[in-house]
Protein backbone atom coordinates (compact mmCIF):
# COMPACT_ATOMS: atom_id res chain seq x y z
CA UNK A 1 0.00 0.00 0.00
CA UNK A 2 1.56 3.61 -0.85
CA UNK A 3 1.87 5.61 1.85
CA UNK A 4 1.52 9.65 1.21
CA UNK A 5 3.55 12.07 3.53
CA UNK A 6 4.30 15.77 4.28
CA UNK A 7 7.08 17.08 6.21
CA UNK A 8 7.81 20.12 7.76
CA UNK A 9 9.25 22.11 10.66
CA UNK A 10 7.39 23.12 14.23
CA UNK A 11 7.78 23.61 17.87
CA UNK A 12 11.41 23.06 16.97
CA UNK A 13 12.03 20.25 15.87
CA UNK A 14 10.32 18.19 12.30
CA UNK A 15 7.09 16.72 11.65
CA UNK A 16 6.55 14.21 9.37
CA UNK A 17 2.70 12.97 8.87
CA UNK A 18 2.14 9.85 6.98
CA UNK A 19 -1.50 8.70 5.66
CA UNK A 20 -2.30 5.72 4.53
CA UNK A 21 -5.06 7.31 2.18
CA UNK A 22 -3.30 9.57 0.09
CA UNK A 23 -6.54 11.53 -0.56
CA UNK A 24 -6.73 11.95 3.12
CA UNK A 25 -3.18 13.62 3.51
CA UNK A 26 -4.30 17.44 3.18
CA UNK A 27 -6.60 17.22 5.90
CA UNK A 28 -4.52 15.18 8.04
CA UNK A 29 -1.84 17.49 7.79
CA UNK A 30 -4.41 20.59 8.92
CA UNK A 31 -5.16 18.66 11.62
CA UNK A 32 -1.69 18.02 12.99
CA UNK A 33 -1.11 21.34 12.41
CA UNK A 34 -3.93 22.83 14.00
CA UNK A 35 -3.00 20.81 16.84
CA UNK A 36 0.33 21.94 17.26
CA UNK A 37 -0.13 25.27 17.09
CA UNK A 38 -2.29 25.18 20.26
CA UNK A 39 0.38 23.34 21.92
CA UNK A 40 2.96 25.89 20.79
CA UNK A 41 1.11 29.00 22.53
CA UNK A 42 0.06 26.40 25.48
CA UNK A 43 3.66 25.44 27.04
CA UNK A 44 6.29 26.33 24.34
CA UNK A 45 8.95 27.15 27.50
CA UNK A 46 10.73 29.34 25.09
CA UNK A 47 7.71 32.01 24.17
CA UNK A 48 7.44 35.03 26.79
CA UNK A 49 3.79 34.17 25.90
CA UNK A 50 3.01 30.90 26.13
CA UNK A 51 0.59 30.04 28.97
CA UNK A 52 3.64 27.60 30.70
CA UNK A 53 5.85 30.72 30.36
CA UNK A 54 3.21 32.89 32.41
CA UNK A 55 2.75 30.15 34.60
CA UNK A 56 5.96 30.00 35.41
CA UNK A 57 6.45 33.69 35.95
CA UNK A 58 3.26 33.33 38.70
CA UNK A 59 4.82 31.50 41.39
CA UNK A 60 2.87 31.71 44.81
CA UNK A 61 -0.28 32.27 42.68
CA UNK A 62 -3.07 30.45 41.66
CA UNK A 63 -3.49 30.87 38.00
CA UNK A 64 -6.20 29.77 34.70
CA UNK A 65 -4.87 27.41 32.48
CA UNK A 66 -6.66 26.11 29.21
CA UNK A 67 -7.85 22.46 28.60
CA UNK A 68 -4.72 21.61 26.53
CA UNK A 69 -2.04 23.00 29.41
CA UNK A 70 -4.45 21.54 32.20
CA UNK A 71 -3.83 18.71 30.42
CA UNK A 72 -0.39 18.58 29.77
CA UNK A 73 0.34 19.31 33.09
CA UNK A 74 -1.41 16.47 34.80
CA UNK A 75 0.09 14.38 31.96
CA UNK A 76 3.38 15.05 33.35
CA UNK A 77 2.55 15.24 37.07
CA UNK A 78 0.58 11.48 36.03
CA UNK A 79 4.15 10.39 34.73
CA UNK A 80 5.94 11.89 38.12
CA UNK A 81 3.54 9.42 40.05
CA UNK A 82 4.30 6.52 37.84
CA UNK A 83 7.96 6.68 38.09
CA UNK A 84 8.02 7.75 41.48
CA UNK A 85 9.63 11.24 40.70
CA UNK A 86 11.90 9.75 38.04
CA UNK A 87 10.42 11.83 35.34
CA UNK A 88 9.26 15.12 37.23
CA UNK A 89 7.97 18.36 35.73
CA UNK A 90 9.69 20.33 37.94
CA UNK A 91 12.98 20.49 36.72
CA UNK A 92 11.94 23.78 34.97
CA UNK A 93 14.38 25.76 36.99
CA UNK A 94 17.06 23.39 36.77
CA UNK A 95 17.22 22.91 33.21
CA UNK A 96 17.11 26.41 32.40
CA UNK A 97 20.54 27.11 34.93
CA UNK A 98 22.15 24.26 32.83
CA UNK A 99 22.05 26.27 30.30
CA UNK A 100 18.74 25.57 28.32
CA UNK A 101 17.21 28.25 28.42
CA UNK A 102 16.13 29.47 24.80
CA UNK A 103 14.83 27.51 21.31
CA UNK A 104 17.75 24.65 20.80
CA UNK A 105 19.15 26.51 17.75
CA UNK A 106 20.08 29.44 19.70
CA UNK A 107 22.01 27.75 22.93
CA UNK A 108 24.10 24.95 21.27
CA UNK A 109 27.53 27.18 21.05
CA UNK A 110 29.93 27.82 24.04
CA UNK A 111 29.15 30.27 26.00
CA UNK A 112 31.80 29.86 28.43
CA UNK A 113 31.65 28.14 32.11
CA UNK A 114 28.36 28.03 34.28
CA UNK A 115 27.94 27.06 38.08
CA UNK A 116 26.37 24.31 38.72
CA UNK A 117 25.20 22.80 42.07
CA UNK A 118 23.52 19.62 42.81
CA UNK A 119 19.96 19.98 44.48
CA UNK A 120 17.30 17.38 44.74
CA UNK A 121 14.24 19.48 42.40
CA UNK A 122 11.45 20.91 44.02
CA UNK A 123 9.28 17.61 43.43
CA UNK A 124 6.08 17.14 41.47
CA UNK A 125 3.91 16.80 44.92
CA UNK A 126 4.01 20.97 45.30
CA UNK A 127 2.24 21.29 41.96
CA UNK A 128 -1.58 21.77 42.74
CA UNK A 129 -3.83 21.58 39.98
CA UNK A 130 -8.04 22.47 40.04
CA UNK A 131 -9.01 19.90 36.99
CA UNK A 132 -12.39 20.98 37.58
CA UNK A 133 -11.63 24.80 37.84
CA UNK A 134 -8.90 24.81 34.94
CA UNK A 135 -6.19 26.42 37.81
CA UNK A 136 -2.35 25.55 38.75
CA UNK A 137 -0.65 26.35 41.57
CA UNK A 138 2.87 26.23 41.74
CA UNK A 139 4.99 27.19 44.80
CA UNK A 140 7.47 30.19 44.67
CA UNK A 141 10.19 29.32 42.44
CA UNK A 142 9.53 26.67 40.77
CA UNK A 143 9.24 26.28 37.34
CA UNK A 144 7.60 23.60 35.16
CA UNK A 145 9.20 22.06 32.04
CA UNK A 146 7.28 19.70 30.21
CA UNK A 147 10.03 18.34 28.11
CA UNK A 148 9.25 15.12 28.82
CA UNK A 149 6.22 13.79 27.94
CA UNK A 150 4.97 17.24 26.15
CA UNK A 151 6.28 16.66 22.66
CA UNK A 152 4.43 12.53 23.45
CA UNK A 153 1.25 14.05 24.06
CA UNK A 154 0.95 16.26 21.14
CA UNK A 155 2.23 13.24 18.98
CA UNK A 156 -0.54 11.20 21.00
CA UNK A 157 -3.13 14.41 20.43
CA UNK A 158 -2.28 15.44 16.88
CA UNK A 159 -2.15 11.68 15.81
CA UNK A 160 -6.11 11.20 17.31
CA UNK A 161 -6.78 14.79 15.47
CA UNK A 162 -5.91 13.41 12.23
CA UNK A 163 -7.38 10.20 11.74
CA UNK A 164 -10.87 12.11 13.32
CA UNK A 165 -10.53 14.58 10.18
CA UNK A 166 -10.12 11.77 7.60
CA UNK A 167 -12.56 10.00 6.15
CA UNK A 168 -10.57 6.70 6.00
CA UNK A 169 -7.70 5.10 6.37
CA UNK A 170 -4.53 5.40 9.40
CA UNK A 171 -1.97 8.41 10.49
CA UNK A 172 1.31 8.44 11.37
CA UNK A 173 2.66 11.84 13.22
CA UNK A 174 6.30 11.95 14.45
CA UNK A 175 7.45 14.59 16.34
CA UNK A 176 10.95 14.93 16.14
CA UNK A 177 11.72 11.01 16.24
CA UNK A 178 8.24 10.56 18.84
CA UNK A 179 5.99 8.55 17.16
CA UNK A 180 2.09 7.95 17.49
CA UNK A 181 -0.48 6.43 14.91
CA UNK A 182 -4.02 5.64 14.76
CA UNK A 183 -6.64 3.99 12.51
CA UNK A 184 -5.09 1.80 10.27
CA UNK A 185 -2.02 0.44 9.64
CA UNK A 186 0.26 -0.26 6.30
CA UNK A 187 0.47 -4.24 5.65
CA UNK A 188 2.75 -5.49 7.75
CA UNK A 189 2.55 -2.14 10.36
CA UNK A 190 4.09 1.01 10.52
CA UNK A 191 7.94 0.78 9.04
CA UNK A 192 10.40 2.78 12.09
CA UNK A 193 14.20 3.12 11.66
CA UNK A 194 15.56 2.94 15.13
CA UNK A 195 18.50 5.42 15.29
CA UNK A 196 20.24 7.51 18.10
CA UNK A 197 19.16 10.59 16.37
CA UNK A 198 15.66 11.20 14.23
CA UNK A 199 18.12 13.13 11.68
CA UNK A 200 18.92 9.98 10.43
CA UNK A 201 17.47 9.41 7.07
CA UNK A 202 15.16 6.87 7.07
CA UNK A 203 16.85 4.22 4.30
CA UNK A 204 19.91 4.35 6.54
CA UNK A 205 21.34 1.36 7.90
CA UNK A 206 19.50 0.04 10.81
CA UNK A 207 17.22 -1.80 12.60
CA UNK A 208 13.30 -1.55 11.00
CA UNK A 209 10.43 -2.18 13.55
CA UNK A 210 6.82 -2.55 12.50
CA UNK A 211 3.98 -1.07 14.80
CA UNK A 212 0.80 -1.59 14.34
CA UNK A 213 -0.89 1.09 16.81
CA UNK A 214 0.34 2.69 19.91
CA UNK A 215 3.30 4.80 20.22
CA UNK A 216 7.47 4.81 19.73
CA UNK A 217 9.75 6.83 21.58
CA UNK A 218 13.65 7.90 21.60
CA UNK A 219 15.25 9.37 24.85
CA UNK A 220 18.49 10.46 24.03
CA UNK A 221 21.58 12.73 25.52
CA UNK A 222 23.79 12.57 22.23
CA UNK A 223 21.70 15.08 20.09
CA UNK A 224 20.24 17.60 22.53
CA UNK A 225 23.99 18.39 24.15
CA UNK A 226 25.37 21.49 24.65
CA UNK A 227 28.67 23.17 25.88
CA UNK A 228 29.82 25.62 28.41
CA UNK A 229 33.26 25.99 29.90
CA UNK A 230 34.26 22.76 27.81
CA UNK A 231 31.60 21.00 29.90
CA UNK A 232 29.42 18.72 27.56
CA UNK A 233 25.29 19.06 29.14
CA UNK A 234 22.65 17.59 27.82
CA UNK A 235 18.66 18.00 28.31
CA UNK A 236 17.47 15.17 30.41
CA UNK A 237 17.76 16.09 34.31
CA UNK A 238 18.36 13.75 37.11
CA UNK A 239 15.56 15.08 39.21
CA UNK A 240 17.62 14.05 42.32
CA UNK A 241 21.07 16.39 41.50
CA UNK A 242 19.14 18.63 39.48
CA UNK A 243 21.84 18.24 36.68
CA UNK A 244 21.84 16.27 33.82
CA UNK A 245 21.71 12.22 34.27
CA UNK A 246 24.70 10.50 34.15
CA UNK A 247 24.13 6.88 34.24
CA UNK A 248 25.22 4.45 31.49
CA UNK A 249 22.41 4.58 28.88
CA UNK A 250 22.75 6.95 25.73
CA UNK A 251 19.94 6.49 24.17
CA UNK A 252 16.45 4.59 25.02
CA UNK A 253 13.79 3.65 22.53
CA UNK A 254 10.80 2.28 23.55
CA UNK A 255 7.27 1.05 21.92
CA UNK A 256 3.81 1.24 24.23
CA UNK A 257 0.28 1.82 24.11
CA UNK A 258 0.71 5.62 23.65
CA UNK A 259 3.65 8.05 22.78
CA UNK A 260 3.38 9.60 26.25
CA UNK A 261 3.74 6.60 27.75
CA UNK A 262 6.77 5.32 25.35
CA UNK A 263 8.48 8.87 26.01
CA UNK A 264 7.75 8.76 29.87
CA UNK A 265 9.40 5.26 29.95
CA UNK A 266 12.25 5.81 27.74
CA UNK A 267 13.38 9.12 29.81
CA UNK A 268 12.91 7.60 33.45
CA UNK A 269 15.05 4.50 31.51
CA UNK A 270 18.09 6.79 31.27
CA UNK A 271 17.46 8.71 34.47
CA UNK A 272 17.12 5.53 36.54
CA UNK A 273 20.52 3.74 34.84
CA UNK A 274 21.21 0.28 35.65
CA UNK A 275 17.74 -0.37 37.37
CA UNK A 276 15.90 0.68 34.27
CA UNK A 277 16.54 -3.16 32.60
CA UNK A 278 14.09 -4.75 35.69
CA UNK A 279 12.01 -2.05 35.53
CA UNK A 280 11.25 -2.03 31.82
CA UNK A 281 10.69 -5.66 32.06
CA UNK A 282 8.42 -5.44 34.77
CA UNK A 283 6.49 -3.53 32.85
CA UNK A 284 6.04 -5.67 29.85
CA UNK A 285 7.73 -3.03 27.43
CA UNK A 286 9.75 -3.48 24.25
CA UNK A 287 12.39 -2.05 24.63
CA UNK A 288 16.50 -1.12 23.13
CA UNK A 289 19.07 0.33 25.20
CA UNK A 290 22.44 1.95 23.80
CA UNK A 291 24.94 2.20 26.64
CA UNK A 292 27.68 4.63 26.33
CA UNK A 293 30.45 2.55 24.65
CA UNK A 294 27.75 1.60 21.88
CA UNK A 295 26.86 -1.36 22.48
CA UNK A 296 23.10 -2.15 22.20
CA UNK A 297 20.66 -4.28 25.04
CA UNK A 298 16.87 -5.35 23.97
CA UNK A 299 14.87 -5.80 26.82
CA UNK A 300 10.74 -7.74 26.79
CA UNK A 301 9.59 -8.29 23.60
CA UNK A 302 11.82 -5.89 21.01
CA UNK A 303 12.23 -7.89 17.77
CA UNK A 304 15.36 -9.69 16.93
CA UNK A 305 17.51 -7.55 15.41
CA UNK A 306 19.16 -10.24 13.34
CA UNK A 307 16.39 -11.41 11.86
CA UNK A 308 15.46 -10.57 8.36
CA UNK A 309 12.08 -9.33 7.44
CA UNK A 310 10.23 -11.54 4.79
CA UNK B 1 -2.73 37.69 37.02
CA UNK B 2 -3.02 39.19 33.57
CA UNK B 3 -5.89 39.44 31.82
CA UNK B 4 -6.81 37.00 28.61
CA UNK B 5 -6.96 39.29 25.17
CA UNK B 6 -9.81 39.18 23.13
CA UNK B 7 -7.86 36.78 20.94
CA UNK B 8 -6.62 34.41 23.37
CA UNK B 9 -10.46 34.24 24.54
CA UNK B 10 -11.21 33.56 20.67
CA UNK B 11 -8.65 31.09 20.67
CA UNK B 12 -9.66 29.28 23.85
CA UNK B 13 -13.68 29.14 22.84
CA UNK B 14 -12.70 27.72 19.30
CA UNK B 15 -10.43 24.84 21.29
CA UNK B 16 -12.66 24.33 23.57
CA UNK B 17 -15.29 23.87 20.75
CA UNK B 18 -13.22 22.01 18.37
CA UNK B 19 -11.77 19.62 21.22
CA UNK B 20 -12.62 17.84 24.34
CA UNK B 21 -9.75 17.15 26.44
CA UNK B 22 -10.16 13.75 28.87
CA UNK B 23 -9.23 14.44 32.06
CA UNK B 24 -6.74 12.59 33.69
CA UNK B 25 -8.53 9.90 34.73
CA UNK B 26 -6.48 8.84 38.25
CA UNK B 27 -7.88 5.42 38.07
CA UNK B 28 -5.19 3.52 40.62
CA UNK B 29 -4.25 0.33 40.02
CA UNK B 30 -4.52 -1.62 43.19
CA UNK B 31 -1.19 -3.81 43.16
CA UNK B 32 1.08 -1.33 42.00
CA UNK B 33 -0.25 1.77 43.36
CA UNK B 34 0.14 3.57 40.12
CA UNK B 35 -2.24 5.40 37.51
CA UNK B 36 -3.56 5.37 34.38
CA UNK B 37 -1.98 8.10 32.34
CA UNK B 38 -4.12 10.75 30.95
CA UNK B 39 -5.68 10.28 26.70
CA UNK B 40 -7.48 12.66 25.43
CA UNK B 41 -10.19 12.46 23.18
CA UNK B 42 -11.41 14.45 20.36
CA UNK B 43 -15.02 15.79 20.41
CA UNK B 44 -17.24 13.47 18.91
CA UNK B 45 -14.76 10.23 19.31
CA UNK B 46 -14.03 8.62 22.48
CA UNK B 47 -10.45 7.77 22.88
CA UNK B 48 -8.93 4.44 22.30
CA UNK B 49 -5.26 5.02 24.12
CA UNK B 50 -6.58 5.83 27.35
CA UNK B 51 -4.31 3.38 29.18
CA UNK B 52 -0.65 2.80 29.57
CA UNK B 53 1.51 -0.16 30.03
CA UNK B 54 3.20 1.49 32.88
CA UNK B 55 0.27 1.91 34.98
CA UNK B 56 -0.13 -2.18 34.29
CA UNK B 57 0.87 -5.01 36.32
CA UNK B 58 2.18 -8.01 34.75
CA UNK B 59 -1.08 -10.08 34.81
CA UNK B 60 -3.10 -6.96 32.52
CA UNK B 61 -0.17 -6.55 30.59
CA UNK B 62 -0.09 -10.10 28.73
CA UNK B 63 2.12 -9.59 26.25
CA UNK B 64 2.85 -13.46 25.63
CA UNK B 65 6.46 -13.60 24.91
CA UNK B 66 9.20 -12.02 26.78
CA UNK B 67 11.76 -12.66 24.47
CA UNK B 68 12.16 -10.71 21.53
CA UNK B 69 9.61 -11.41 18.82
CA UNK B 70 10.18 -11.62 14.95
CA UNK B 71 6.94 -12.92 14.18
CA UNK B 72 5.35 -11.02 11.52
CA UNK B 73 1.50 -12.15 12.18
CA UNK B 74 1.72 -11.50 15.94
CA UNK B 75 -0.92 -10.45 17.49
CA UNK B 76 -1.93 -9.47 21.03
CA UNK B 77 -4.73 -9.12 23.30
CA UNK B 78 -7.25 -5.89 23.80
CA UNK B 79 -4.94 -5.32 27.07
CA UNK B 80 -1.52 -6.07 25.61
CA UNK B 81 1.22 -3.29 25.35
CA UNK B 82 1.22 -2.90 21.00
CA UNK B 83 4.35 -5.16 19.91
CA UNK B 84 6.81 -4.32 17.38
CA UNK B 85 8.03 -6.77 14.72
CA UNK B 86 11.16 -6.58 12.28
CA UNK B 87 10.25 -4.91 9.10
CA UNK B 88 12.09 -3.80 6.11
CA UNK B 89 13.04 -0.06 4.96
CA UNK B 90 11.25 1.04 1.95
CA UNK B 91 8.80 4.31 1.18
CA UNK B 92 7.25 5.26 3.85
CA UNK B 93 9.76 4.90 7.03
CA UNK B 94 9.95 7.07 9.52
CA UNK B 95 13.08 7.22 12.15
CA UNK B 96 12.97 6.97 16.01
CA UNK B 97 15.39 8.96 17.53
CA UNK B 98 16.72 11.59 20.25
CA UNK B 99 15.55 14.95 18.75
Amino acid sequence: MAVASKTWKALGTSVHVLATDPQQLRAAEMAVREVLDDVDAAYSRFRADSELSRLNARGGRTVNVSPLLATAISTALTAASATHGVVDPTIGRAIRIAGYDDDFARIAGDRGPIALRAATVPGWQVVRVDSAAKTVHLPEGVELDLGSTGKALAADLAAHAAHTAMKSGGVLVSLGGDIAVAGDSPEGGWRVLVAEDSAVPPDSDGQVICVGSGGVATSSTTVRRWTRGGTVLHHIIDPKTGLPSSGPWRTVTVVARTCVDANIAATAAIVQGEAAVAWLQARHLPARLVENDGTIHYIGPWPDPDRVAA
Amino acid sequence: MKSFTATDRDRGLRRLRRLTFGAVTGATVAVFGMTYVAAASYAGKASTASTTALSTSGSTATTTSSSPSTDQSATTSATAAPTATTGSSGSGTVTSGGS
